[in-house]
């Protein structure tokens, strides 16, 4: 009777879609299974110095950098998220969303702009001292990590500061006006009423922040910061050491382990649940020196997030203006954007499908959602590793037959190929189709595709006949956000791109790295006209949210 | 012989929780309306869902136009069932026509034959000539009809209504019930109409059950207009 | 009608995906020397890979190619490779990429590779490219003629192109330049909180230790760089350049640097950069002992390479007086064909003693450089 019990479970739940989502997460499984093998290999003699002088650095690296970062973040962030959901000041309305824009710069390419411009021959030690104004060095030493700092918290605060600003328009409205209405200052409405109530928002916010500075290099390797992400760059091409790469790879991935778990720890026990529909706060309106501060305030850190780096690329572009007709910038556009659309494609597939598997929440659909998604929290340069671990040993495996059909001269068809870096992308960016995607399916809830099953039609022909039509929007969304991710990327790109197969975001990283700043400026900004777009439409889907 | 045949169905939503639903049996006779009355929370709803295939249950089984659809070791999906359901939103899929929802069900058919049956279930609910229009440009009771009209499309085995009138205002609520009930008689379907208002179940039932969460039987009764 | 659109669409993308790959591995082309010989790209998902492909591998059909792996990232060389084109009409296709990585990829590509010629910056890197297997002997009495025995490999698998010394910068303001003389005097305490200089992850300076260890033995060597790590202004950041800029900054008043980029920057369109070449001397170290040390560029001749007369073409084409000269009026390098004159700016510097080293054991004793580095705690 079990068995049979067993049986007909199957029958139901074994149809294609699942085995679908399953088969994909199992081939996501591969790529970390490889590296968590490198923990049980025998370490080789370079391990063995590598263990004993760099891997402390390494590691304290990785810790301080990543935990100033979210410090700061969450320190400029939510007191600008306050400022603007609750308060009313010149042009809030305008620095609402202004704040956003520094998100379309990614800190690499701040890194070396800000670099550059306050270099001893950059634009701002030249005025002042065409000033005759002598400026100590040791105030704009921009190296290091300092620099790398400034480069992470002024650039990745909106995602807390977005995260934060939602929460606090919309959820904490009626307690923060009790607590206006019962005397409370305003200081203390924020520390002890909005900071409480937002802190699971925010600890999503600095847990993004937190994800991306873990798995950068563009930063960390123009100032010479030592982390794990970098120590594992300068084992597998400084050193020709892949085994070593891995064991650090494989500590990395510990570590975000650790702080995924954290993370989901964290946010945990804190569910304060909101009743009643979400309202916006009634704004406290500032007036006089209030005011102007609250105006200097965020209008420094849109300059300096936005504006200032802007108009210096903008400035060293123009220098260059005529690189934009040479072929290769068009060639670099173009493999950006095909490896982006087709990788932004295969992300929003798999979200269709796993996203559709899961709409029942059995405590295996919601395993499989986060699995699939766990990508985002990865490093790149840990994903590259075993993806090229993975398509090696492919590679290896499927010899014979690339022999039998008669491609003998190319052994090495998989693993130099695009589909590595398309592979590492989905892998990465599955959790940005993601969510846009089971947001959609939650919308039209599950009474269109009832009705649609009970008409005759299997799961597969309702899914194309009338999921999709209804989520056209999130679909749209999905991709676009998914599309611009993949465009800023750079670890991975640097990592798994084909021979001589350049992004924008590698390209750019190369001219900065070989000081050709104002080679580097055009690239740049077309990467960030592209992330721009992002930010475009995380602003229209929330308006249409607030509808 | 009973045309849906329910044998002590079992149906928890979660293990943890007592079942909403308990060593329930029940027969329906072809061409019978039948009314289920209950509270909200009694499984009414849960009920239907098991005979269409949205859920599956515990334990128990049952039948359909004589064939087996669920037991210990059958599951036939609801796509094969031959059920159909008007849910209490109708649930009218807003990117298609009218006249693309009514035929929705048909499309193992030749179009032809599609078109023609969609003509004459539309005509069954009185809504010929609103063929093109879309969801939303419908008025509730317009929404109600072609709801009806897609379910009956296809001719199931089975009819099931959630709800059907809530959603309507009391005098469109008697205009269309008198209706429903016709309709039904015209095509003999059998009915399963699930509702907490007693009227509803006068107007247009041969016989009625009450459902009460967790209790093992249920109370039935034959209503007024047998 | 719709679900057979959505099918299509999802098999075009794999479509896509399966021609990317082909593309991607087979994508030869590329690079700022080659001209565009025209037409439209086989495969409707080439173009998209990078390039055009249907010289893949030229000799096919005839038309005359050679293709060259390149780790130097000098726009002198798109010039000098166009030069070639014109003057020869062989197509020079480049494939630039890091060292490590073009090396991984000659070794793993094995007897398939498409590469004909290996050009890079870094004597230790050629010798690891030898080691590696990748290379063969390749000579004409052209190139014999053009570079003496001293640049070549010793059994002729690469062929020097161009040398750069690494040498002591100073500032003009604050240092006089007799107080020293030697790499050695880096290390002395009196020069504490004074010097700057790159991370010790560039080549340049691993291979400098290198030849330290090499010249004078491990222990010296390491006395040197703990020595001089203890006299940093700051910890090592930017690239050579920074360094003279830091010292016109008055953040240090000595530093190690490339001989080029000191012409980079006297020749800069930056009139800033040029402000900051004026007032940095130099100094040739080690000129009474063991000799300034330098680095050379050279061309490895690639074993399975497809396009050998070519790439011999090349190589002499590019050891011969007029390029060797267009390559130091450009980029500030030493040619190493004795016929060719230096530019004018850098004739200005002098004759020097060079480091008498097999570049060889520039790559013998890297590992050893780094490790040495580590320890002494050169970030």
């Amino acid at each position: 009777m079990a068995f049979a019990r067993f049986v007909r479970l199957m029958r139901r739940e074994l149809d294609g879609w699942r085995l679908a989502g399953l088969g994909w997460a199992a081939v996501l499984l591969l790529p970390f299974l490889f590296i968590f093998s490198a923990w049980f290999a025998e370490p080789n003699e370079q391990w063995l110095q590598i263990r004993a002088y760099l891997l402390r650095d390494y590691v304290a690296g990785t810790v301080r950098l990543t935990v100033l970062t979210g410090l700061l973040t969450v320190l400029l962030g939510v007191p600008l998220a306050w400022l603007v959901a609750a308060h009313d000041f010149p042009l809030r309305r305008f620095f609402r969303w202004a704040l956003l824009l520094p998100l379309a710069i990614p800190p690499y390419i701040a890194a070396y702009t800000y670099s550059n411009m306050l270099s001893y021959t950059g634009v701002v030690q030249k005025t002042l001292r065409g000033l005759g104004v002598e400026v100590p060095q040791k105030w704009l030493a921009f190296g290091s990590v300092r620099g790398a700092l400034f480069s992470f918290v002024l650039f990745l605060y909106p995602y807390v500061y977005l995260i934060a600003r939602s929460f606090m328009e919309r959820q904490c409205a009626s307690w923060v006006e009790n607590a206006r209405l019962l005397g409370a200052r305003p200081l203390t409405v924020f520390f002890r009423v909005a900071l409480p109530m937002a802190r699971p928002a925010v600890a999503g916010g600095v847990a993004l922040v937190v994800y991306e500075v873990l798995g950068d290099y563009g930063v960390t390797s123009y100032f010479g910061v030592r982390t794990l992400t970098t120590g594992i760059f300068q084992t597998w091409f400084g050193m020709y050491d892949v085994e070593s790469a891995m064991r650090l790879a494989s500590w990395l991935m510990a570590a975000v382990v650790g702080l995924f778990f954290l993370e989901r720890w964290l946010r945990r026990g804190r569910l304060y649940h909101v009743s009643g529909r979400p309202r916006p706060m009634a704004s406290v309106r500032l007036r006089g020196p209030a005011a102007a501060l609250a105006f200097a305030f965020c209008f420094l850190v849109f300059a300096l997030g936005f504006l200032i780096p802007v108009l210096q690329l903008i400035a060293w572009a123009s220098l260059a203006f005529g690189d934009v007709w040479k072929p290769q910038f068009w060639r670099w556009t173009l493999n950006t954007v095909a490896v982006a659309a087709v990788a932004a494609f295969a992300v929003t597939a798999i979200s269709l499908v796993v996203a559709n598997v899961c709409r029942r929440k059995t405590a295996l659909n919601q395993l499989l959602a986060r699995w699939v998604t766990a990508g985002y929290a990865m490093p790149g340069a840990v994903i590259a590793i075993g993806i090229l671990a993975v398509f090696i040993e492919l590679d290896r495996l499927l010899a014979p037959f690339y022999a039998a059909a008669g491609w003998g001269g190319r052994p090495l068809l998989l693993s130099t190929s695009v589909a590595m870096l398309v592979f590492g992308y989905v892998i990465r960016f599955t959790a940005t189709g993601y969510n846009a995607v089971e947001a959609g399916y939650e919308s039209i809830g599950s009474r269109f595709t009832e009705s649609a099953r009970l008409l005759g039609h299997g799961r597969t022909r309702t899914s194309f006949r009338v999921e999709m039509p209804l989520l056209r929007g999130s679909i749209a969304v999905g991709f676009l956000l998914t599309f611009v991710e993949i465009c800023k990327e750079l670890p991975l790109a640097l990592l798994l791109r084909p021979f001589n197969f350049e992004t924008l975001a590698t390209q750019t990283y190369r001219y900065a790295k070989d000081e050709q700043i104002i080679q580097a400026a055009l690239p740049s900004l077309l990467v960030i006209v592209v992330s721009l777009l992002s930010v475009a439409i995380l602003h229209m889907a929330e308006r249409r949210m607030q509808r | 012989m009973s045309f849906v045949e329910i044998r002590d169905l079992t149906f928890a939503y979660d293990r943890r929780q007592p079942p909403v639903i308990e060593g329930f049996s029940l027969s329906v006779e072809k061409g019978e309306i039948l009314g289920v009355l209950g509270p909200s929370g009694s499984g009414k709803s849960t009920l239907l869902r098991l005979i269409a295939g949205l859920e599956v249950p515990a334990a128990g089984a049952i039948d359909i136009a004589g064939k087996r659809v669920v037991d210990d070791v059958t599951f036939v999906p609801p796509e094969k069932r031959g059920v159909g359901m008007v849910f209490q939103d109708y649930a009218l899929f807003p990117h298609l026509t009218v006249e693309q929802n009514v035929g929705f069900g048909l499309h193992r058919l030749p179009r032809r034959e599609r078109r023609e049956r969609v003509r004459e279930a539309l005509e069954l609910v009185r809504m010929a000539g609103l063929e093109k229009r879309y969801p939303h440009e419908l008025s509730g009771g317009q929404q109600q009809r072609a709801a009806l009209a897609r379910a009956l499309a296809p001719n199931p085995d089975v009819l099931l209504m959630d709800e059907p009138f809530s959603n309507l205002d009391a005098d469109l609520r008697v205009s269309i019930r008198d209706e429903l009930a016709a309709i039904l008689r015209q095509t003999g379907m059998t009915c399963l109409f699930v509702t907490h208002d007693r009227d509803d179940v006068e107007a247009v039932c041969d016989r009625y059950i009450v459902m009460e969460a967790g209790k093992q039987g249920k109370q039935a009764g034959r209503t007024s207009s047998d | 009608m719709k679900p057979r659109k959505a099918l299509m669409a999802i098999l075009a993308g794999f479509l896509l995906a399966g021609l990317l790959a082909a593309c991607g591995s087979g994508a030869n082309n590329g690079g700022s020397g080659s001209v565009s010989a025209g037409g439209p790209s086989a495969d409707a998902g080439g173009a998209q890979a990078g390039g055009q492909e249907e010289n893949r591998s030229g000799g096919q059909q005839g038309e005359p190619v050679v293709n060259i792996y390149s780790a130097r990232h000098y726009e002198v060389d798109d010039v000098l490779f166009q030069q070639f084109t014109d003057a020869t009409g062989i197509k020079v296709n480049v494939v630039k990429g890091e060292a490590e990585e073009l090396i991984e990829r000659l070794k793993r590509e094995g007897a398939s590779t498409e590469a004909d010629l290996f050009f890079t910056v870094d004597g230790g890197v050629l010798a690891y490219a030898k080691e590696s297997g990748v290379l063969e002997p390749v000579t004409s009495p052209v190139i014999e003629e053009n570079v003496p025995a001293r640049y070549r490999d010793k059994d002729n698998h690469w062929i020097g192109v161009s040398t750069r010394a690494r040498v002591i910068v100073y500032s003009k303001d604050r240092v006089d330049p007799s107080q020293l003389s030697a790499y050695e005097d880096l290390a002395d305490p009196k020069w504490k909180g004074k010097v700057l200089a790159r991370s010790s992850s560039s080549l340049y300076n691993v291979s400098l230790l290198a030849s330290f260890i090499a010249l004078k033995g491990e222990e010296a060597a390491e006395k040197w760089a703990k020595g001089v790590v203890a006299n940093f202004a700051r910890d090592p950041q930017g690239g050579d350049r920074d360094q003279a800029k830091a010292i016109v900054a008055g953040i240090g008043d000595v530093a190690i640097m490339n001989t080029y980029y000191i012409g980079l920057l006297a020749h800069s369109k930056d009139p800033e950069e040029v402000k900051v070449a004026e007032r940095v001397g130099i100094i040739f170290p080690n000129q009474e002992t063991d000799g300034t040390h330098i680095n050379i560029s050279g061309i490895g001749f690639v074993k399975h390479g497809k396009h050998k007369d070519n790439a011999v073409k090349l190589i002499e084409f590019l050891t011969g007086k007029e390029a060797q000269e267009t390559l130091t009026n450009s980029n500030f390098e030493f040619p190493v064909n004795p016929a060719a004159e230096r530019a004018e700016y850098i004739r200005a510097w002098g004759e020097f003693k060079e480091q008498e080293l097999d570049f060889d054991l520039l790559h013998v004793h890297n590992a050893k450089a780094i490790e040495i580095f580590n320890k002494a705690g050169w970030k």
